[in-house]
């Protein structure tokens, strides 16, 4: 008599939801919107050495109907600011917002007292998903950035987290 | 092929049509090179009036000079323009080292140079693959940074950054070179010139290009001085301006190298000046190289630096036109001014006058061939 | 063109004048001097009113000078403003500074954009920073800082 066949190797019943997160998040359409250092190392990923393609993700749109992630990359202004939050209220949902850079987090290096120009951290206009930090952060932090904002779609991790040998 | 349009046409019932309207090139675009806003009053597709709004990554860098020591405000200066921020370390340090009269050694210079230099290549390479996606072509942008990752590579051996490098101290480095940096500078000076001519053969020839390019954007010597429009803008027009022979600083003197020029004042002249730059910026880091001497790498530089009073200039030479950091000091241990002369401020200052009459299209080539990076005109 | 700094200094002392009485201390005759530019930057330094701005500025485009920024100093302990003006020159190494003061109560200058076109942008940059005001100017209104600011973040007494 064969052994029993381990069903759950061959075949796997899924929700909708989970193929919808597993398409979502394979597919992330980042928004072009580097607006100062960062926006160079962003553009660094999505070239030949680091390959955001392989992520789904180098399919950088201009328009913010046609895009669902925006990576902020670089410093928000107080000036700049109805912008970004009009660009934001422009895009459909679903959207994740990643802060790229320490500027996007916290205003970054140009936070001092007294200052006057500088929003610090862009989750005070909208909510982020995934914060990346550096200044500027390194195309591989990017990529983990990215990474990260699968896990948070899908509920699992692309690839195993690599340990340290002790 | 209609390239500028003096006048409005009349209508067909023979009076001047009084339909415009206004195109917000807005702070968001694949083309504005950063947060640049233009506000285009149009005529269908030619410009009447093209007013560029700034101030969207207005990051306070003055500011910031009169409330940091002088050794805090080093981080800024590599985040005003960071695609060739050694060059802007380079000024603010030999500002200050010009006034307290601190004594940097040749070693140190030598490295300066060789690292300035690398910069202005990798910041060209940036500035190829933005205009010509700007143009409509994407793949060169593809190879520019793959030349430019080379560069990162050697310059992040060095310093640890790749892009703003903190590399220059008051008084020379804050690291040594070591030889696989002297190495990988030979074989990337090597690897450099084949990848040039396929450039050249590829895309500068290319038919298209010098269709979109020639013709393009005049901007006449006259006009370059009157709005202190400097780098590859003046030296399309045939002004041999460049700060680093004109007003040599640092060890360029020590260099044999040409300045390229190019008389015809078009896009394409400026274009062509960048190219050639690149090549002349391999010929000086291998002369640096080969001239390099051992020693120290920082002179004898006091502990709490305060600068004696007055104020103090230092020009060079960026990747985008001349840089000039003008300091004020009062004796203190901060800056009391720190003024920061950027080059793309002045060069965008003429646009408006430059691209009247425009089709769109050849308005933003002549915005690409300018050369902007928009944090470096707010500051 | 290429001018030298005795033709400079010819042409600076032309400039003397009466200074207007409105200007307070210190006062300005036109003072020149020629400076160690190993040690500052520049080579020669003109201090005039800030009524002769104008002349000086057509003084230095006739001998081809090119702009090279206008700015402001905020020396509030003295209760002045400083603009200064540097100029390059494209075809040999001479810098020039040209630096004027205004009281701090009213900072008012006449404006070099007629003969610089390029000082349009700087002197509105100026502006913003000190509000210190260009008379003449087509445009001075908020360049580097949002459309409703007014303030003038650049000055000593500012508080956010």
């Amino acid at each position: 008599m064969e052994s029993q066949v381990d069903t759950s190797k061959i075949v796997t019943f899924a929700k909708l939801e989970d193929v919808l997160a597993l398409g979502r998040a394979n597919s992330l359409w980042p928004l072009t919107f580097g607006l100062a250092c960062c926006a160079i190392e962003m553009m660094a990923t999505g070239m030949a050495r680091f390959d955001l393609s392989r992520f789904g993700a180098e399919v950088f749109r201009p328009s913010p109907r046609q895009a669902d992630l925006m990576i902020i990359a670089g410093t928000v202004n107080k000036k700049m600011a109805p912008a970004v939050k009009l660009l934001y209220d422009q895009m459909l949902e679903p959207k994740w917002v990643m802060a790229l850079g320490n500027c996007a987090i916290s205003g970054g290096p140009f936070v001092y007292p007294g200052q006057y120009a500088v929003i610090e951290g862009v989750d005070q206009l909208f909510p982020v998903d995934v914060y990346v930090p550096g200044c500027p952060p390194r195309p591989e932090a990017l990529i983990e950035g990215i990474l990260k904002l699968e896990e948070k779609l899908t509920g699992k991790r692309r690839f195993p987290v690599a340990k340290l040998k002790e | 092929m209609i390239v500028r349009k003096e006048s409005i046409p009349p209508g067909p019932s023979g009076e001047a049509p009084s339909e415009t309207f206004v195109l917000n090139l807005g702070p968001q675009h694949p083309a504005a090179h950063g947060v640049l806003r233009v506000l285009m009053t149009m005529d269908g597709e030619w410009i009447t009036k093209a007013e560029p709004v700034i101030g969207y990554i207005h990051r306070m860098h003055e500011k910031m000079g009169e409330n940091r020591t002088w050794a805090q405000f080093l981080p800024n200066t590599s985040r005003i323009d960071y695609l060739s921020a050694m060059h802007y370390t380079h000024a603010f340090v030999g500002a200050v080292e010009r006034a307290a009269k601190i004594e940097v050694p040749p070693r140190a210079e030598y490295v300066r140079v060789i690292t300035s230099e690398l910069n202005r290549i990798a910041s060209h390479m940036v500035w190829w693959g933005a205009m010509l996606a700007d143009l409509g072509g994407l793949t060169p942008f593809l190879y520019a940074f793959d030349d430019r990752e080379l560069i990162l590579d050697l310059l992040e051996g060095i310093c640890g950054a790749r892009l703003t490098y903190c590399y220059y101290r008051f008084g020379g480095l804050c690291n040594d070179i070591d030889d696989d940096f002297v190495q990988g500078t030979r074989a990337f000076v090597k690897h450099m010139p084949p990848r040039l001519k396929m450039y050249r053969d590829l895309v500068t020839d290319n038919i298209i290009l010098r269709k979109r390019l020639t013709g393009i954007g005049p901007i006449s010597a006259e006009m370059c001085r009157k709005y202190g429009a400097t780098g590859p803008v003046i030296r399309g027009s045939g002004v041999a301006y460049d700060v680093r022979k004109i007003e040599p600083y640092s060890v360029y003197p020590q260099f044999d190298f040409k300045i390229p020029t190019y008389p015809e004042c078009d896009s394409m002249a400026r274009y062509l000046v960048r190219m050639d730059e690149m090549e002349q910026s391999l010929r000086i880091i291998e002369q640096a190289l080969d001239q390099l001497p051992a020693g120290p790498v920082m002179g004898k530089v006091p502990r709490v630096l305060k600068l004696p009073p007055g104020d103090y200039c230092y020009a060079v030479e960026a990747a985008r036109g001349r840089f000039m950091v003008r300091i004020v000091s009062d004796g203190k241990d901060t800056p009391y001014r720190v003024k920061l002369r950027t080059p793309s401020f002045s060069n965008l200052s003429l646009y408006e006058e430059a691209s009247k009459g425009m089709i769109l299209p050849d308005a933003l080539a002549m915005m690409g061939s300018l050369d902007l990076v928009i944090p470096d005109i707010d500051r | 063109m290429k001018p030298s700094i005795e033709q400079l200094t010819e042409a600076f002392s032309c400039l003397a004048g009466p200074v207007p009485a409105e200007v307070t201390a210190p006062s300005w005759p036109v003072a020149v001097y020629t400076v160690d530019a190993n040690l500052k930057g520049y080579h020669f330094d003109a201090a005039v009113s800030p009524a002769q701005v104008v002349t000086a500025a057509e003084i230095l485009d006739r001998f081809g000078f090119g702009l090279d920024a206008v700015t402001g100093v905020d020396w509030i302990a003295q209760n002045e403003m400083e603009v200064v003006y540097d100029y390059f020159h494209p075809e040999i190494n001479l810098r020039v500074v040209v630096r004027t003061r205004v009281p701090r109560a009213s900072p008012e200058l006449p404006t070099i954009s007629p003969v610089f076109p390029g000082a349009n942008w700087h002197e509105r940059e100026t502006h913003d920073f000190f509000g210190i005001r260009f008379l003449g100017h087509p445009n001075l209104t908020p360049f580097l800082l949002p459309e409703d600011a007014d303030f003038h973040p650049l000055r000593k007494d500012y508080q956010p």
